[in-house]
């Protein structure tokens, strides 16, 4: 951030003025970004966990935790556009792995390359996110109602694209890609999930669509107002995050090197890509997050999680673990300042007093 | 929630009130003071109202002493007894309720439940809801506020002066003995701020402790037995308001009189019409609706809460569609418009209700301000130019005197009168040839409320035609060259320069056919 008088929704809080400001006071402002609280808690788990097996910080360990993490943090930057607009998106399971199946049957037997892929999975996954976008935008129905819907077609789709078939024997170019090194610790595909993440902070922020995410998603009837097409912006938001799950599934393929018919619905993986949303700090409500957040989430909810297998915890509560992180994140809102359980409470009471 | 019977009628005995005393009382929002050692007495049978500009804290105050802040420092007392930690729920079972600025009704429920949102009375078997005695005495409070709306319209289809009667009726249904009115006349005409104000001397009557807010400092004359005046986070001054006067009050809130002066209106205007709207029907709204407005004028529109002249805007700007006539907008037939081609031709419309149909409240300022011209803000590679957006949005915020500590905040944190000028900045920056001003200066204090007049006179010498809609009869004869009004739909009349009175304005706007 440089000394722009104002700040960015690319991060989800303000950066702090220049000058007359205290050095406290820019340190505690910069310490209630949650893109800031992020990193730090990940250095410190990746702290503890060192020292506990030293192994954990190797090179190649960095590298597999990144390149395993990337499937989700892309579909969580999806999801973040959509939970900006105030909507929820739980089919992304099955539009990754109906993407991660169509490319990978083409790449298992016609030799398609991943580059070749890529155009495919994006059509694939855009086409479905449509699908919801219309379902949400010109039908009316609730998002959530809506992609609970679609999440059960999309599963049906992914069946029947499988054919009870599933693809084991990819290219090398795929492993390459997917499990592969750019430089010494940062894989491939971090640096894809990255610049993805990047572009679409930036968009949000500096273009005309990203603005009217924000604007539908704080209050639609004044969106409308202010002249933004608003069922336009929610099912652009709906293909996107579709796009991004396409994506998401060629990223699985290429990491993991397989696909089948329960590919990303068998790991609940949409699950996943909301609470890298929710600790990222956008909020359900819409109108107030971002994209980096969401990413920075999903690299830490996979180092929060690895770590605990370390410590030889029994796997089983992994998803208890998650929850815990949902909840810890919430309650520490940049909003309300620092985490504290009082400002949790306060605002309780507060939204008991609005809705009395 | 303590389940308390409603009362069957305000007019009932008088209450056992206690004096609430705020001593002290500091509160800072990051490091900014929004008030800074503010002492104010609030005494049962009196009306006390509190006077300042936009942002001197009157609405933090209220906040703080109905227990949704919690304050930095200072002291409460509620009939001698230091409140310690005060919840809004701990006030509301103390007998203290807060009327806010904004509604904060709940869009899906009917008003009736609206009003009775925990304390809904009990029927006679368990688990039922005595729904008979809340329609009866809701109907009776309706009655008392003027408030025409049938208590099981949703609160969502109500205008923004029908959801400030019902939080008003909300507050006298909730049983309560200290009650702060936080600027509850600001989108009322002066006949529906009358019958609050009614009640408000009958509660007084009974011994109420009543708190008030508001811009009208005729009415604040009017109604109090005591004015505080803040200014910038701090008392100024308390007084009888039997020996305060406007320029008194003017004085100690701004330091410096405010005059506003009748526009001069210009008899040769020019002949353009900007705007004409022709034999315009919506069934159950407005009826053959037929007027023009030419550049460089200012028509207004004047009606009763309800009458029409929002529906009638809002079909203009493409909002709502239209069952029979025509608008034509500089010679062109606007159909199928929407408000981006309408923006996009020139039309513009600030909406009364800048809660619902204004703000992105967590969006930050500037991007508030420049949300209706994005398409057209320049780019570089793409990527909007935010130097040139932060520039004109700043130039707009100078121009309509937005008082904020600092830009990059979201607009939420503005005090209501300081949002209401950002979304005119928000207009102007639109570069409008036809704007609807819909209430412009709501919640405006009085220096400010100048200076959009000001900024309203300059456009129509610029050339812009403007319709204003205000419930402030005065504000009317200000501003504008012509005036038509409105009664049930339907237009009444038409005056023009030197005929435009409060007094024949009045007229026009209660009964039909009047002039
Ligand atoms: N939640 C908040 N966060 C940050 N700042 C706030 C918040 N609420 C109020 N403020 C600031 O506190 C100051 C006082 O605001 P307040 O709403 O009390 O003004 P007011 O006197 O009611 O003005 P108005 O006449 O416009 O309603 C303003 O500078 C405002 O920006
Ligand atoms: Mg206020």
């Amino acid at each position: 951030m440089t000394t722009a008088p104002s700040p960015s929704p690319l991060l989800s809080a303000r950066p702090a003025g220049v000058g007359q400001r205290s050095a406290r006071r820019t340190l505690s402002r910069l310490l209630a970004m949650r893109e800031l609280q992020l990193v730090l808690v990940t250095v410190v788990i990746f702290a503890i966990t060192t020292a506990h097996a030293s192994t954990f910080i190797s090179a190649g360990n960095i590298s597999f935790l990144l390149a395993d993490a990337m499937a989700v943090a892309v579909i969580a930057v999806g999801q973040t556009i959509v939970v900006l607009t105030r909507g929820i998106d739980l089919s992304v399971a099955p539009i990754l792995g109906t993407a991660a199946l169509a490319v990978g049957f083409l790449a298992q037997n016609h030799n398609l390359t991943p580059l070749e892929g890529l155009p495919l999975a994006l059509a694939i996954g855009a086409a479905m996110g449509l699908g919801n976008g219309f379902m949400v935008a010109l039908a009316g129905i609730p998002p959530i109602i809506a992609t609970l819907g679609s999440l059960a077609i999309y599963s049906g789709v992914q069946a029947i694209v499988a054919h009870s078939q599933e693809v084991v024997t990819l290219p090398p170019a795929y492993f390459n890609l997917g499990n592969g090194d750019a430089i010494n610790g940062i894989p491939y595909l971090a640096l894809i999930g990255a610049g993805v993440a990047i572009a679409f902070a930036l968009i949000l922020w500096r273009t005309r669509f990203g603005r009217s995410i924000y604007a539908v998603g704080n209050n639609a009837e004044a969106a409308r107002r202010a002249g933004i097409n608003v069922s336009r912006v929610t099912v652009s938001s709906y293909v996107l995050c579709g796009a991004l799950a396409g994506l998401g599934g060629l990223i699985f393929l290429a990491h993991v090197g397989s696909a089948d018919s329960t590919t990303g619905t068998d790991s609940n993986i949409q699950l996943t890509a909301i609470a890298a949303t929710l600790i990222g700090g956008t909020t359900l409500t819409g109108g107030k997050g971002g994209v980096i957040g969401s990413f920075l989430a999903a690299i830490f909810l996979e180092v929060a999680l690895a770590a605990l297998v370390e410590f030889r915890l029994n796997p089983i509560w992994e998803p208890a673990g998650v929850g815990v992180m949902i909840l810890l994140a919430v309650l520490a809102d940049p909003t309300t300042g620092r985490p504290s359980l009082r400002s949790a409470l306060r605002m309780l009471l507060q939204s008991q007093r609005a809705r009395t | 929630m303590a389940v308390s019977a409603p009362q069957q009628n305000v007019v009932g005995d008088a209450v056992a009130s206690l004096a609430y005393e705020a001593l002290e009382i500091s509160k800072s929002f990051g490091g900014a003071k929004a008030l800074d050692g503010v002492s104010v007495d609030f005494r049962p049978g009196e009306i006390h109202t509190l006077v300042g500009e936009n942002g001197a804290g009157k609405s933090t105050l209220l906040r703080v002493m109905s227990g949704i802040y919690e304050r930095d420092g200072g002291e409460l007392r509620l009939g001698g007894e230091s409140l310690e930690r005060l919840t809004p729920r701990e006030a509301q079972h103390r007998g203290i309720y807060l009327v806010p600025q904004e509604p904060t009704l709940m869009p899906h429920l009917s008003a009736l439940e609206n009003l009775f949102v925990g304390i809904i009375p009990r029927g006679r078997l368990p688990f039922t809801v005595d729904w008979k005695r809340m329609r009866e005495s809701a109907g009776d409070y309706f009655a008392q506020l003027g408030l025409a709306i049938d208590p099981r319209q949703r609160a969502e289809t109500l205008s923004i002066a029908q959801q400030q009667q019902l939080e008003c009726a909300r507050a006298l249904v909730h049983n309560c003995s200290v009650i702060f009115f936080d600027e509850p006349t600001s989108p009322l005409t002066a006949h529906e701020a009358e019958m609050l104000f009614a009640l408000m001397r009958r509660l007084r009557e009974r011994n109420f402790t009543l708190g008030f807010i508001s811009h009208r400092l005729d009415e604040v004359l009017e109604l109090s037995d005591r004015i505080t005046v803040l200014r910038d986070a701090r008392v100024v001054a308390t007084m009888d308001a039997a020996d305060a006067s406007r320029e008194l009050l003017v004085n100690e809130m701004v330091g410096h009189q405010v005059t506003i002066q009748r526009r001069h209106a210009r008899a040769a205007q020019s002949d353009d019409v900007a705007l004409s709207v022709q034999q315009l029907q919506r069934e159950g709204e407005f009826h053959n609706i037929s007027f023009e407005v030419h550049r460089g004028e200012v028509l207004g529109l004047a009606g009763l809460v309800g009458s029409g002249r929002t529906e009638i805007a809002e079909t203009i700007f493409g909002l709502r569609h239209a069952e029979a006539g025509r608008i034509t907008l500089e010679g062109h037939q606007l159909v199928r418009h929407s408000p981006r081609s309408c923006i996009d031709r020139g039309l513009i419309y600030l909406s009364e209700d800048r809660g619902r149909n204004g703000i992105f409240a967590d969006v930050q300022l500037p991007e508030n301000v420049s949300s209706a011209i994005v398409p057209r803000l320049p780019r570089l590679r793409g990527l909007l130019n935010r130097r040139v957006e932060q520039r004109l949005a700043g130039e707009a915020m100078e121009r309509t005197q937005v008082r904020a500590l600092r830009r990059d905040v979201p607009i939420r944190s503005l005090s209501g009168g300081n949002q209401q000028k950002a979304l005119f900045a928000r207009w102007l920056l639109a570069e409008p040839k036809v704007a609807i001003f819909d209430e412009p200066t709501r919640g405006v204090d009085v220096g400010a409320k100048a200076d959009i007049y000001a900024l309203i006179d300059g456009l129509a010498r610029d050339g812009v035609a403007i319709i204003v809609i205000s419930s402030e009869l005065e504000e009317l004869t200000w501003i504008c060259d012509r005036v038509i009004a409105v009664y049930e739909g339907h237009v009444t009349g038409e005056l023009s320069g030197e005929q435009i009175t409060v007094a024949a304005l009045g007229r026009l706007i209660v009964e039909e056919g009047g002039a």
